[in-house]
């Protein structure tokens, strides 16, 4: 068991995150480039958002150890909220 | 045998080799957890309300999202994202003991943090010479809103961050006394999740 995240997993999910950052920022020019809708763009920003939003939440925040109910509410905001700007978007 | 564990409905605490170590519990104050809760609500609301007006007024959002700089949201996002880095890997030296180095790093995820203010500013300004302010349009009006109100939790952030780090120079935090720091670097990360679902939605979508 461990309370701590060791330096080499906080420094792997910084990593992660700086990849699916510059991902998200340039991914419309490469979906541009192949004539893809901007539906597709907008799902892949979105579940990029909730993906770092898991990092951030069970590594950073600590919250992967922590009561489900907790970690639960922290990852239904970054599950829930992404969906239903992307039903505004998309629908 | 040195291991002694002690089971309750909702905490196993589990000494080993003199160090405590905790499971299933929630890191810091849980009243900074509601207080978080009520921020990301907050957010939440302001978001869904700049979605919506993006798609009521669509030709104006786009022309006003090509007003922004988009590499300046980049830089900001790699530094909060970096920023909660250092205050993690902090975290876990306070976790080890070592409070001097974990004051250190907290200084460090500030003077990282300071790159975002001083972006942000930058972008304010570059805006504010281009004559465009809060009441230009919608657009602009929900971007100085969204991302002053942000600013002003990236400040607060920081104030937190160097109460945290002045305590944990002296030493002040230990394993049985450790939620104040966790509540501060809680309320951190809080800031940059904000931050990451912002970006897209403001500069990138």
């Amino acid at each position: 068991m461990k309370l701590t995240n060791p330096n080499n997993k906080n420094t792997l999910s910084w990593l992660w995150l700086v990849a699916l950052t510059v991902v998200s920022t340039y991914v419309g020019i490469f979906l541009e480039l192949l004539n893809t809708q901007k539906s597709l763009f907008i799902a892949i920003v979105l579940f990029i958002v909730f993906l770092k939003g898991q990092q951030i939440i069970d590594i950073f925040m600590e919250l992967e150890h922590a009561p489900k109910f907790w970690r639960r509410l922290l990852l239904a905001y970054v599950i829930l909220l992404p969906i239903i700007i992307g039903l505004i978007y998309l629908l | 045998m040195d291991n002694t564990i002690s089971i309750d409905t909702q905490t196993v605490l589990v000494k080993t080799n003199k160090k405590l170590i905790l499971e299933n519990r929630l890191p810091g104050d849980l009243a900074m957890w509601f207080f978080i809760l009520a921020e990301l609500t907050v957010f939440a609301i302001l978001f869904i309300g700049f979605a919506v007006s993006e798609q009521l007024n669509p030709e104006m959002f786009v022309q006003g999202k090509a007003k922004l700089h988009q590499i300046t949201g980049l830089i900001n996002t790699l530094t909060l994202i970096t920023s909660s880095f250092f205050v993690a890997l902090a975290l876990t030296k306070m976790h080890q003991g070592y409070g001097k180095q974990a004051a250190k790093l907290l200084v460090v995820a500030k003077l990282v943090a300071s790159i975002y203010i001083g972006v942000k500013i930058w972008e304010y300004l570059s805006l504010f010479e281009l004559g465009i302010d809060i009441e230009t349009n919608t657009f602009f009006t929900l971007y100085f809103m969204i991302t002053f109100f942000h600013l002003m939790h990236v400040l607060l952030g920081m104030v937190i961050l160097i109460f945290v780090a002045l305590k944990a120079a002296k030493n002040e935090y230990n394993e049985s006394n450790i939620s104040g720091f966790e509540s501060g670097a809680s309320y951190w990360h809080m800031v940059d999740l904000l931050w990451i679902i912002l970006f897209p939605l403001i500069y990138v979508i």
